[in-house]
């Protein structure tokens, strides 16, 4: 049983939640058994990941490979399992178990009805579970068919929130998306078109054989992808729906979306630009540059925009702007020490934003206020969850000893390695604005007075799912010593194709 | 008594209608169309029943209760077929690996698993149909 489990690893991580969302909707009116079973899912999920990752590392960078149907490559779907799949799988599950945990309970004021609380979950799972396919896959079109699932859970997540903003929200975010799943899916086709292959690895060889004859259909392909994972993943010029999407849906869900779905949508970016295209072609067509510098508009204008809100949840959206910045500015260093940031710091941001949107759920819960100068004294009245929200703070201005530290760090040192100042600027300036968009909140919550209302910290779970991801975001910056090998091996795989 | 001639027709109409779509469905492996085609084509059998004979009936010949059943296992059907191959120890969604005889190229059973798993999503599809038929009914109302 162990050794048949043990073999089909890659497959279970993804499939684990699928299942399970499947069995969900005819459990409606058992809210605690759909709640129980979302959460055992999730718990699954990580254990089947946690598992892959032993097995991957045990095989020294092998990666494990695994055949569907057991059709071998050129024609059949191939997961590949190497570190870059088992450290995105890993985040992905990961930061699912207590954003569920914190959903448990806890969603029939945002959402509604034991019916419309269950397609949130079965929409949950569904989105984890093809978070988890994006990061084993090795298929165009796999890739396609789960940014399609991704981004249509995502829709329907940011509009479970029974608010008229919330299905504008969504309504914007499903026509932009659609946008970026057609350039996406255009782009396939023009690989598909000029290598005859869909799997990645074949691909990327016959893409690197062929391309000097079709230059124009080449760089119409490039600008295909980029620009629509650029939409679905907000990079900067291309974001003006994340706010919205991200601020009006339901707590949990806002946490998922912006730790983990946007981190997706870049995960395949890079796969597409190192694993299809090679870093022969991004040189050639200057694509790196072309990253950088959106990456470092990202990071500036996302953290100048966050400046100036005056909502919570609204500051923490355009702050997720400014972070894919960076991580797109990793992803254009073109060596290894700005990959192994970018992997890093994809990591960390995905687990301190869940803790910051959770923490501010958390808050406006309990407040029923949305306005950062209207949350005076909330430290004291709660102070668990603003606890949760300064430790996340700390590590995403990039404090040392904080999750985020090591990821800028690296980031930092690889801008300098690739000899360019500018991204250091962008990098420095994008901490030092971090503090600046988030220390007034924590200011507020602890040294203004409170009002004489009963605000309290929210119910146990709830509790539970801030500590954990809290404890997460200490414990990983003060012993990044493993999480940071494999982010350096994963890094190491894609700068293979440089 | 006004669509009395539109009902009768219908009545000999839509039975071949449906089962059409199971013909479409189940011969998926070896002929155009498939399980999605085929899936569509019974869900429109009984969004047409419900349009004409009036959509009390076709709720009463499909309740939400089936639709959410009918949804969900269908789906997870395609998952518990893709199982099979686990089970016999070759990767997910096998097919000839896993066992199962293939028959003479061309015929109807020479598909393997794939009319099984073909049948599930054309069940999902089916069913998808007419929930999203009866909800837009629904919101009109």
């Amino acid at each position: 049983m162990t050794a048949l489990l043990r073999a089909n690893l890659p497959v279970l991580v993804v499939i684990a939640p699928l299942f399970i969302a499947f069995i969900l909707t005819p459990l409606a009116r058992r809210i605690r058994l759909v709640e129980t079973l979302a959460f055992l899912a999730t718990v699954l999920g990580l254990g089947a990941a946690g598992h892959l990752a032993t097995v991957v590392f045990a095989r020294r960078g092998s990666p494990f490979i695994y055949q569907l149907g057991g059709w071998p490559p050129p024609w059949g779907i191939e997961l590949v399992a190497g570190n870059l799949g088992v450290i995105f799988a890993l985040v992905v599950t990961g930061v699912s178990v207590p954003v569920v945990l914190f959903a448990r309970g806890n969603l029939t004021a945002e959402v509604g009805d034991t019916g419309r609380v269950t397609r949130f979950y079965v929409l949950y799972l569904l989105l984890v579970g093809a978070l988890a396919g994006m990061a084993v896959t090795n298929d165009l079109f796999n890739i396609y068919v789960l940014v399609e699932v991704v981004t249509l859970s995502c829709c329907g997540l940011v509009s479970a929130r029974r608010h008229p903003r919330a299905a504008e929200a969504a309504f914007t975010y499903l026509i932009l998306a659609t946008l970026g799943s057609a350039f996406v899916l255009g782009g396939i086709g023009l690989i598909y078109m000029l290598t005859g292959h869909l799997n990645m690895g074949f691909a990327g060889q016959e893409l690197g054989r062929v391309w000097p004859d079709y230059p124009h259909t080449v760089l119409l392909a490039v600008s295909f992808v980029i620009i629509g994972f650029g939409v679905k993943a907000a990079v900067f010029p291309l974001h003006v729906w994340l706010p919205d999407a991200h601020a009006t849906a339901p707590s949990p869900a806002s946490a998922i979306l912006s730790g983990l779905a946007v981190k997706g949508y870049l995960l395949c970016l890079l796969k597409f630009l190192y694993g299809v295209f090679g870093g022969v072609l991004l040189r050639e067509l200057a694509v790196h540059r072309i990253l950088t510098l959106l990456g470092v508009a990202g990071i500036i204008a996302g953290s100048l925009l966050a400046l100036t809100q005056e909502e919570l949840k609204r500051r923490l959206a355009y702050s997720t702007v400014a972070q894919v910045g960076y991580l797109v500015l990793g992803g254009g260093l073109l060596n290894a020490t700005g990959l192994t940031g970018a992997l890093f710091y994809l990591a960390s941001h995905a687990v301190i934003k869940a803790t910051l949107f959770l923490a501010a759920g958390a808050i406006q819960a309990a407040t029923g206020k949305s306005r950062i100068r209207e949350l005076a004294g909330v430290g004291r009245k709660m102070p668990l969850t603003m606890a949760a929200f300064t430790i996340g703070s700390c590590g995403l201005i990039g404090l040392p000893l904080f999750f985020g530290f090591i990821g800028k760090w690296y980031l930092l040192v690889g801008s300098l390695e690739a000899g360019m100042i500018l991204p250091v600027v962008a990098i420095l300036a994008g901490s030092v604005l971090c503090a600046a968009y988030l220390l007034p909140v924590i200011r507020t919550a602890y040294f203004r007075p409170a009002p004489a209302v009963a605000w309290r910290d929210p119910g146990r779970p709830q509790k539970l799912a801030l500590l954990l991801l809290a404890t997460a975001v200490v414990v990983l910056g003060v012993r990044p010593g493993p999480f940071l090998e494999l982010a350096r091996k994963a890094a190491a795989e894609l700068m293979a194709f440089v | 008594m006004r669509d009395f001639i539109l009902k009768r027709a219908a009545a000999l109409i839509l039975p071949f209608i449906f089962v059409y779509g199971i013909y479409v469905i189940l011969h998926g492996a070896v002929s155009p169309g498939g399980s999605f085609a085929g899936g569509i084509i019974v869900g429109l059998s009984f969004v047409a029943f419900a349009t004409i004979y009036g959509i009390e009936k076709g709720k009463a010949k499909l309740p939400e209760q089936v639709l959410v059943w009918t949804e969900s296992y269908g789906t997870l059907w395609y998952g518990l077929m893709g199982m099979v191959g686990l089970g016999r120890g070759v990767p997910f969604l096998a097919n000839k690996l896993a066992g199962v005889d293939l028959g003479t190229p061309g015929t109807l059973a020479s598909g393997g698993l794939i009319p099984l798993i073909g049948l599930g999503v054309g069940i999902r599809v089916a069913s998808t149909i007419v929930t999203l038929f009866f909800t837009m009914m629904e919101e009109e109302s």
